[in-house]
């Protein structure tokens, strides 16, 4: 007890010094907000706010920087190095820096669901079974997906290679993967929209769809972290960005036609890649938009990324998931409490 | 190849180890101290020396789902090295042999090789991953790429440099193409072949890792990315150490057969 005192103890005066030292200046009331996100439709509220200039008018004064990251893990190592404020990441790296002590603080929901295990054409995978023997892409070791497909091979009854097991994981970046089907070196992906339905619009199929990936579509593909030292020096300013996360999040749940139009011209100046108005729908159907987050699904996650291997203890829970800030801005309005939303708010036509 | 024991090479070992000791007790000291005790860096980013040895320990006989794989994953790494090692040794000697023999070939290829040597090895991945496809034989055709261009490059140069005096001598004793290859160019420029043997094992090391770590096999390179991806930096530095540590006792292994060499040869002092 003394010992883990302690140590959170050093981890808060660390992360103070080391805030101190890194925005001395801004160590009261920042005059710039870092935000950082994946160019991927788990993280279209960003993508939508960004285009239609929602976190400019939030927040107002001070200087907002964006910057756009492949992976979790260069986005929590960038939050490690103290260059980001606020971030849109996988709960699954989310929790992995928080049990290593960083000092990160989820405060609001993304997304669920949203990723798909699409098997290569002619790969002979029509269930999650025939997975035996074969080689799954996934993001990156230790991400979302990779922790979803452990869950899955589990389910199955099957397991890693690195396990002893037949199944063979192999990190590869979604935009790699068509080309590694084409030459048939995976056979298998378990990737986030719209890398999904762009495969598939190349005739690669669909093994199941997204709510037989875990927990029936129901658990966080992203979630908005923040640096505690930032959330706690500046409030309001956090409160403005949430502001603009749900009204990005209202968007693209009442407007499809308009957010699909804003995600399309953000990804497009991001990535330079013009997606296919189809494969955009398609991707978005898949991918449910909600600012909440089912703390039930997060502590399960951590046991699966313990069982994994990727991680030795859960993460202080409490201190990991603070709602407060989302709730003050939306319980006043809709007097249910956001936390059980009855009828999850699925872009499209189902 | 001679075959003294190891005790046979004689420095003031004595001494030599007693500082190496004391440096590397200095080192985690003040690695402890900056750690542990100053706490000038989060954990996260600069973990202490008991963190990377919990992760050694975990690693050597853990019992979680990525335990105990430590050995294992040495294994793989030597024995890929070690397969690849060979391979870019006897092709590189071959292709080395070849250009010291026909100008053309040294002044086409060897340029090119020349100009190659320079590109790191990370670069071939790509090309290696789409080539070969996601497995053990893209790693192994970095390795072998790596590996074999100082090979060639330090055989054909030291054959060069074999005085032509000795050619002249051997042929009027008699030796034909074979026996002057085999018996006067190859022995006479073994003290310099073994140096380029040398800077083979470390390009060929490095560029395991690399590739390794890029592909994501079983291995050193592949602890290393899952160290990257979990935000578990002492399980990153454990693997560092692991890396330098295995390169730098097969540097000293050549080392030691290097100098063994140039001392038969009467180009070191063997004291």
């Amino acid at each position: 007890m003394t010992h883990r005192t302690r140590k959170s103890l050093a981890v808060l005066l660390l992360s103070s010094l080391l805030w101190t030292s890194l925005s001395s200046s801004s160590a009261q009331t920042a005059t710039t907000v870092r935000i950082g996100f994946f160019p991927n439709l788990t993280h279209a509220p960003a993508l939508v706010a960004l285009d239609k200039g929602y976190y400019a008018a939030q927040m107002k004064g001070v200087k907002i920087e964006t910057k756009d990251f492949v992976s979790g893990t260069t986005l929590s190592e960038a939050f490690a190095a103290g260059a980001l404020d606020i971030g849109l990441i996988g709960p699954g790296p989310a929790i992995n820096a928080a049990a290593k002590g960083m000092p990160i603080q989820i405060i609001a929901g993304v997304a669920e669901a949203g990723a798909v295990m699409i098997a290569r054409k002619g790969s002979g995978i029509g269930t999650y079974k025939d997975l035996a023997g074969k080689k799954v892409a996934v993001p990156s070791l230790g991400n979302t997906q990779d922790i979803s497909l452990r869950a899955i091979l589990a389910d199955a009854g099957l397991k890693p290679q690195s396990d002893g097991g037949s199944v063979t994981i192999v990190p590869l970046a979604p935009a790699d993967v068509a080309a590694a089907f084409l030459s048939k070196q995976v056979d298998a992906a378990l990737v986030p929209e719209p890398w999904a339905a762009l495969l598939e619009a190349q005739s690669n199929k669909a093994v199941g769809d997204e709510k037989t990936v875990w927990r029936g579509g129901k658990y966080p593909s992203a979630v908005v972290i923040v640096n505690i030292k930032f959330a706690q020096a500046n409030p309001e300013l956090v409160k403005s960005f949430l502001k603009a996360h749900l009204q990005a999040i209202a968007l693209l749940n009442k407007s499809p036609a308009a957010a699909q139009t804003s995600v399309s011209s953000a990804l497009f100046k991001l990535t330079n890649q013009k997606l296919d108005p189809r494969v955009l729908q398609r991707a978005l159907k898949r991918t449910t938009f909600t600012a909440d987050v089912d703390i039930e699904a997060i502590k399960e996650y951590a046991q699966l990324n313990i069982n994994a291997g990727y991680s030795r203890k859960s993460p202080d829970f409490d201190s990991l998931v603070d709602l407060s800030l989302l709730r003050s801005l939306t319980a006043p309005q809709s007097q249910v409490p956001i936390q059980k939303s009855p009828a999850p708010l699925i872009l499209g036509r189902k | 190849m001679t075959t003294a024991p190891l005790s046979a090479v004689r420095r003031p070992r004595s001494m030599t180890f007693v500082w190496q000791i004391a440096g590397l007790i200095i080192i985690i000291s003040l690695w402890w101290l900056v750690t542990d005790v100053l706490k000038i860096w989060p954990p996260y980013v600069f973990p202490s020396p008991k963190d990377v040895w919990e992760e050694f320990s975990y690693g050597l006989w853990g019992t979680g789902p990525q335990d105990g794989k430590l050995l294992s994953s040495v294994g793989s790494s030597l024995r890929r090295v070690a397969l690849g090692y060979v391979i870019a040794v006897g092709l590189g000697g071959v292709v080395g042999l070849l250009m010291s023999l026909w100008r053309p070939l040294r002044e086409t290829l060897g340029a090119y090789l020349q100009g190659l040597q320079s590109v790191p090895s990370i670069a071939f991945v790509p090309f290696a991953i789409l080539f070969l496809g996601l497995n053990e034989r893209a790693v192994m055709f970095v390795v072998i790429i790596e590996g074999f261009i100082p090979v060639a490059l330090a055989v054909s140069g030291a054959v060069l440099n074999v005085p032509p005096a000795w050619r002249t001598a051997g042929r009027t004793l008699g030796a034909n193409n074979f026996g002057l290859v085999t018996r006067v160019l190859l022995p006479a420029a073994l003290p310099n072949i073994v140096t380029g043997l040398r800077t083979a094992w470390s390009f060929a090391w490095r560029a395991l890792i690399g590739a390794e770590l890029l592909t994501a096999n079983p291995g050193l390179g592949r602890l290393l990315e899952v160290g990257r991806n979990t935000s578990n930096m002492a399980l990153v530095i454990a693997t560092i150490i692991i890396v330098g540590v295995i390169g730098a006792l097969f540097d000293l292994l050549i080392r030691t057969l290097e100098s063994r060499i140039r001392r038969d040869y009467g180009l070191e002092a063997g004291a």
